[in-house]
Order: C-alpha cells, then structure tokens, then sequence
C-alpha cells in the first residue's frame, strides 16, 4: 500500500474475480502469468503486468488474496491499484505481501464514479500509496 | 487497536517469529477496516487446500508456521482435496499436494476435506464468532447459520488458526448485517443455484434480502456457492427462513436503499440451450451431502446414464451413502462417485469436454462449463 509508482492506466467498470482471472491452465507458461483468463469478463486476455490498475472492487473466490500475494511476489503485478472499494480480500493480498516479503504495491482507495472520467485506458497515470494521490498525465 | 497482555507478548515475539507475523498480518489486516479489538473465535477453515505446482509465496508462509512449532489454536477444517489422482495432468498440476498435506497434519487441522465444513464437521451456532476462508462457507456460516465471519483469504485463515483471534469488523458487527437490497421474485420455477448467480452479479458486495421461498438447507448450500462465485456477497437473508430474518422489518434497518425483481426470464437466461449435447454431467460444488445425492441417484434408479456423471460429494458423507442401497443402484445407473473438487480436478484437461452443470459456482469458474437445472441435467443424462 506504499510508495509511489507510475503506468499505463488499465481500465475496468467490472468488479474482477482475480481467483478466475489468474488461475486458469492459461496461467501456468511463466509470461502468461499476469493474463486475465476470466472469459465472463471485459478485460479477458489482458495483461496487468506493469499497469496501473483502474477497477470497482474485487469479487469472487476467497483465493483472490493468495492470487495477488503471488502476483506481487513474481513481481507479475500491476505497479499500482486504484480501487473503489477495497474488501477483505483484496487488502489481505497486500498485507500478506508488506508484512511476510515486504513487496506489496501502492493501492489507493477512490469511491466516486468519477474515477472513470478522471482516469482513461492508455493514461499514464502516477500513483502515491502513502497520500493517496493519485496524478494523471 | 488495543490487545490484550496475552496477544500483545504474541506480537512481540514470545511465541516465536511466525506467529507474531501471523498476528501482525490480522492487526493490519484489522486496522484497513477500522478494527478496534481483536475477537476469539469458535473455529477457522483452511480454503488453500490445492497443491498447486505454480505457487511459492503460498508455500513460504505455511513452512515458517510449520517450522515454528505452531499448532491451531481452535477446531480448524480444510476444504476439499483437488484430485491429484484424477488423471495424469492433475498429478503434474497439483505436485506439491502430499507435502501441503503434510503442512495442514504438523500444525493440527481437522482433515475433513470438503467445503461444506458444516455439515458435520464445523457447525457454528447462532452469533458465533469464527474466521473462514472458502467464499461459499463463509456464505452458510453467515446467511443459513446466523454465524459471524468476514470473507477471509487464504493465508489470512491459517493466521486466525494459529492465533485464534480475528479482527472485528465487517460482518462481525450488528449494523453491518442488516438488509441493503430487496430482492423480489417473479419466478415460476425456482432454482436456487441459478438465483444465487443472478442475485451475486446483481449486488456484488450488499447484502440482500430475498422475499420468502420455499428452500432447504441444500439449496441455499447452492444458492450461496453461487452468489458468492458471481458477485462478493459474504451474508444473504431469506425473509422467514434464514435466522436474521424472521420478517422484512428485523431484516432491514430501514427502508432497502434499492429494489430488484427476478423474473423466471433472468434464471432461464444462464440456461444452456442444447444441454443434451454435453459430454459429461456434474453435479457437486458446493459437494453434496448424503441427503442431495440420495435424492439426485434417485432419478436414475432402475436406468442407465446415456453421459459420464460424476457426484463430488463430502468424504464422510460418500462414506455414509456408500453403506445404502441407494449406492449400488447409483452405480449400475453409471453414476460415478468423487470427493474432490470438481473445479480443481477438472480444470487441467487434455481435449475439451463439453460440461454441463446445475451448479452456478462451477459454471463461473469452470471454462468449457454449460449451466442446467436439475431438470436439464437429467434429460442431458436421459433419464
């Protein structure tokens, strides 16, 4: 949830189930790892590596805090999140990745709709984990 | 946040590294929500019970747990095996799974071995107070038990295993269990499982209150598996049948801030169009109990399946039916008998096989997968 990091903005209105987007055979070839591979959702066959994250809220399967923990730990993340509404599962992903390996990545928390007109596809956006500031450019 | 002597020497270190890491990760996890006090709880469960051959962070922090010494402070019951047996894909895929097992025995879990933990292993009363992992778990402690849980990840339920605390907030105080969303019904033909998936996707993360049905303790097995597959839903009320919802009014604080209508339409949009065209049946996410199986197998009495069908069912319920009548006449009808979960174990597959499902939370996950009613699923097996 801290420091500061920059990327392309990749963006999202659909809550993402990270347990059927990252969990997939597709998922497994080192490379592949940061696909999204969740067929019900806007954003299949996507890369995440390297992007600042743009989505609503997280949904799905109770894995999800183990996906992101990984993804982070293989350093196959986005360099940043902002996410409307943080839950159980998507803060656990991070805590679990500062407290045991100190390598989670900056996540702001932005409640408004407006997120979608402040923030488009193909931004380069800079993201700041400990203010909350969030800079698009 | 404010602990108390015992937690704050754990933290310190005095039971040792892991286990101040694991506390540490729930003081953090806790003060993201506000937390101001950690809860005992009446029993964890362990969802990450996949030896997936991928993962290493996973692994890493159950070692140090494991090398530590530590030892589940409540009852603690795992979900299900992933079928490393299955076929030769799934032994590739699941490598690591005799030595994740071995992890689970050294630190003193119950080896249950199912997702519906509460049928018969885990079953919290009324106001409990425990921390579970496993989405459609959470579902029943919550919606059919009136249990509290927040929706924990893996890693987060072994660290309340070991501590035996969970920070409280979310779902673990009153106000945040009332009613947000009304849900009413324009349905001839109910099916729970594909309710669960509409009403998930519907909401998301709210909690709903669905107007009252007729449903058992299996359907709203089902009906949860699928909400909280579709959507983030941790806690349902069914008006005048889940235990925090005697009527709309102890349901809701308030007014609803929103009204939703199901219509027969929107269950019989997820439906396949041409399910007998499935090459295999699968019934079984959330497993079966003893009692759905009984009453599934009873279809196929005295017929033969045209397709493969598979029941992933509880192990110590399997074990019960397999003591019936009913087990033998389920096997001459080519009913095939499982106990893993049949999103782990069919998920590696060489060749596309075309699935047909009743169940809505293996129909989200499961690539490949068609939904059915149960009725769909038997003409699909032609009986």
């Amino acid at each position: 949830m801290k420091g500061k990091a920059g990327g392309p903005a990749l963006v999202t209105r659909m809550p993402i189930n990270f347990t059927a987007a990252f969990t997939k055979v597709g998922n497994s070839i080192p490379g592949r790892r940061s696909i999204i591979m969740d067929r019900h959702h806007d954003l299949y066959k996507q890369n995440i590596k390297g992007s600042v994250l743009v989505f609503p809220a997280c949904i799905g399967s109770t894995y999800t805090g183990m996906v992101l923990l990984e993804l982070m730990y293989g350093g196959n993340s986005p360099v940043a999140i902002v996410v409307q509404h943080a839950d159980s599962l998507l803060v656990s992903g991070f805590v679990l990745a500062d407290v045991w390996f100190d390598c989670g990545v900056p996540v702001v928390e932005y409640p408004s709709d407006d997120i979608y007109d402040l923030i488009k596809n193909g931004d380069n956006v800079e993201v700041n984990g400990d203010t909350g500031e969030i800079k698009v450019f | 946040m404010k602990l108390d002597p015992e937690l704050e020497s754990m933290l310190a270190g005095e039971s040792g590294n892991a286990a101040a890491l694991a506390l540490e990760t729930l003081v953090e996890y806790g003060k993201n929500f506000g937390a101001q006090r950690m809860l005992p709880i009446k029993s964890a469960h362990l969802a990450g019970t996949f030896g997936i051959v991928t993962y290493k962070a996973y692994y890493k922090i159950l070692d140090q747990l494991v090398k530590d010494g530590l030892k589940v402070k409540v009852p603690t019951t795992t979900n299900p095996r992933p079928g490393a047996d299955f076929n030769f894909p799934n032994r590739i895929a699941f490598i690591r799974q005799k030595k994740l097992e071995s992890s689970f025995e050294a630190l003193g879990v119950t080896p249950n071995f199912s997702c519906a933990c509460y049928e018969g292993s885990n079953e919290p009363n009324l106001g409990d107070a425990v921390a579970w992992a496993e989405s459609s778990a959470v579902q029943f402690a919550n919606s059919a038990l009136g249990a509290r849980t927040n929706r924990h990840s893996l890693l987060i339920d072994a660290c309340g295993a070991v501590t035996g605390v969970t920070p409280e907030f979310g779902y673990m105080l009153d106000e945040n269990r009332r009613g947000k969303i009304l849900v009413k019904l324009d349905v001839d033909k109910m099916d729970p499982s594909a309710l669960g998936f509409i009403i998930g996707r519907e909401v998301v993360d709210m909690v709903p209150v669905v107007e009252n049905f007729d449903i058992d303790r299996v359907g709203l097995k089902n009906m949860g598996g699928a909400m909280a597959a579709a959507g983030a839903v941790a806690l349902f009320h069914i008006e005048g049948v889940t235990p925090e919802a005697p009527d709309m009014k102890s349901a809701f604080d308030g007014e609803p801030e929103k009204t939703i209508t199901i219509t027969q339409k929107d269950l019989d949009s997820l439906r396949s169009a041409e399910p007998e065209k499935a090459d295999v049946v699968i019934f079984g996410c959330p497993h079966m109990t003893l009692d759905e199986a009984t009453e599934i197998a009873g279809y196929f009495e005295g017929k033969r399946s045209k397709k493969p069908v598979r029941f992933c069912m509880i192990p110590s319920h399997l074990e019960k039916f397999t003591k019936t009548d009913a087990y033998g006449q389920a096997l001459a009808a080519g009913i095939e008998f499982y106990t893993h979960c049949p999103l782990a174990a069919y998920t590696v597959q060489l060749g596309r096989k075309r699935i047909l499902t009743s169940s809505g939370k293996l129909y989200y996950y499961l690539d490949g997968t068609e939904y059915g009613n149960l009725e769909d699923c038997l003409k699909a097996c032609g009986v």
